[in-house]
């Protein structure tokens, strides 16, 4: 993706998702700090649906360079869809996407085949064909131990555990050296140290100027190692610092249950 | 021509198992016969109307397969069944002149030059399929939604992956007939992958087991005189038991 590249609305939903029935509580919108610099991506009044139903509505935000974002929801709230519409995977219903630079989006585990025949270099090495091949960057085995998966390059996918496969995907996300990146519930399925470990890489990769988008549905007090929290549930509920979300989020217990912390 | 097919099947399997598509082969494999008869019944060449009513398959079952999301299996194994008892029905209705037994279960005796070149065509197209897209293959494999993102002609390697499928299947019917060829697409690839480093790998080493397998059961079907095709479709069976765990 290049630079000041944008995907716009286009006509390729099938249905208007515009749901006039469905008004924003105005109450819990936060009107986020003034922020400086120019935004590395900037969303516009994004909206989505899969078919009849709506999956995101008018969703506005904007991520500054080399922060670390989480984006936190229930179950069913658009996490992934959010991403995969930054990420150009599927094209906004309505509203746009601008952003400078380039994107990745580590998936989820689930969108892999961990019985496929190859081994964690590999498979690390399959981001760097995507794009920016010529660039000298971060080696795979720098990656791996980056990740804390030094030695297991001819590991095979089927030998790793759930959170080994967490942290190659993470070092194939890494190796493709983007500008954003955008990750999908990196923390699902794996043991508190494995999170504490990905958390300090993807901290390193922001303060290096990367700027990281962390979807996840926990709501643990992990969440203070954010620079920024945006909360959705289909539509945005929060947008701010840790401290104040968590502040206008003790008024909603019915979005997060009792994981609010 | 079983040493060929023994090594040209798996190697198409490799494929077929690690992008999640050999129920597709096998519903190739039954959709050629109703090509195969009209094909004989008109006085051309089997390959080819085999390979459309192969291809017209795969079409009518992807196309069922949008329809009946979550029930994918049902659907094409309808297709499946319909392809073959159209086929049956059709022996009869144009009175085609066909060995159904030979087309079913196989008579690599009767394989002739014809045959032959057939097969190094499909064996020629999977060889120029694995080493000019082999990075794409692999991508579509691991992370099919990936390769879609990172922009990779996903749907025109499936495609191509399709026809390709539809000649080694065509090649493979006068060795092991159309009832046995999925043994000889799935066996030997299913005794190797999960023990395989790469896509190569895997290729290779389930061709090598596909190769013994058809010379073996090729001469053991003459040492006690029975036909060979059903015979290799049990020694598939049997090579699953032999894995060790």
């Amino acid at each position: 993706m290049s630079e000041n590249d944008s995907h716009s609305g286009q006509s390729i939903c099938p249905v208007s998702i515009r749901d006039t029935s469905e008004k924003i509580d105005h109450r819990n919108l936060l009107n986020p700090p003034k922020l400086t610099g120019n935004p590395v991506l900037t969303a516009s009044e994004v909206s989505f649906g899969y078919g009849q139903k709506p999956a995101i509505n008018s969703i506005s935000f904007q991520l500054e360079p080399g922060t670390l974002t989480a984006l936190v929801g229930p179950n069913g709230a658009g996490k992934s869809t959010l991403l995969h519409l930054l990420q150009g995977r599927l094209a906004c219903c309505e509203g746009c996407v601008k952003c400078r630079g380039s994107i990745a989006l580590m998936p989820q585990k689930a969108a892999i085949d961990w019985s496929f025949p190859i081994t964690v270099q590999q498979m690390v090495k399959l981001g760097k064909t995507s794009r920016r091949q010529s660039r000298e960057g971060s080696s795979v085995e720098q990656l791996l131990n980056l990740v804390g998966m030094a030695g297991m390059e001819s590991r095979r996918l089927n030998q790793l555990s759930g959170g080994q496969q967490q942290r190659v995907l993470l070092a194939r996300a890494l190796i493709q050296e983007s500008d954003i990146l955008l990750l999908d519930e990196p923390y699902s399925a794996i043991d508190p140290p494995t999170r504490a470990h990905l958390l300090d890489v993807m901290r390193q990769q922001a303060e290096g100027g990367q700027t990281l988008l962390v979807s996840s549905h926990d709501w643990g007090k992990a969440l203070d190692s954010y620079d920024r929290v945006l909360v959705i549930d289909r539509h945005l509920v929060a947008n701010g610092t840790p401290t104040q979300v968590r502040n206008t989020i003790s008024e909603m217990d019915n979005v997060m249950g009792d994981c609010c912390g | 021509m079983a040493l060929l097919v023994g090594s040209l099947c798996p190697a198409a399997g490799s494929l077929l198992i690690t992008q999640r598509r050999i129920l597709l082969a096998n519903l190739m494999a039954h959709s050629v016969l109703p090509g195969l008869v009209v094909a004989l019944a008109l006085e051309v060449d089997p390959s080819i109307g085999g390979l459309i009513s192969g291809l017209i398959g795969a079409l009518v079952a992807e196309r069922l397969n949008q329809r009946f999301r979550g029930r994918e299996e049902g659907a094409m194994n309808t297709v499946l069944a319909g392809f073959t008892a159209l086929g049956v029905l059709l022996v009869p209705l144009l009175k085609a002149r066909i060995d159904l037994e030979s087309i079913l279960f196989g008579d690599i005796l009767a394989a002739g030059g014809v045959d032959l070149v057939r097969t190094g065509v499909a064996a020629l197209a999977l060889v120029l399929l694995f080493t000019t897209r082999y990075q794409d293959l692999v991508f579509i494999g691991v992370d099919p939604e990936g390769a879609l993102a990172a922009k990779r002609p996903v749907s025109q390697i499936r495609f191509i992956a399709i026809v390709i499928t539809a000649l080694v299947v065509i090649s493979a019917i006068t060795a092991v007939g159309i009832v046995l060829v999925i043994g000889l697409l799935c066996a030997p690839v299913l005794v190797h992958v999960e023990r395989s480093t790469s896509l190569r790998n895997l290729v290779l080493k389930s061709s090598c087991t596909g190769l013994l397998l058809c010379g073996g059961g090729m001469m053991l079907a003459v040492l006690l005189d029975l036909p060979p095709g059903p015979l290799i479709g049990v020694l598939c069976m049997v090579l699953l038991f032999l894995r060790r765990p």
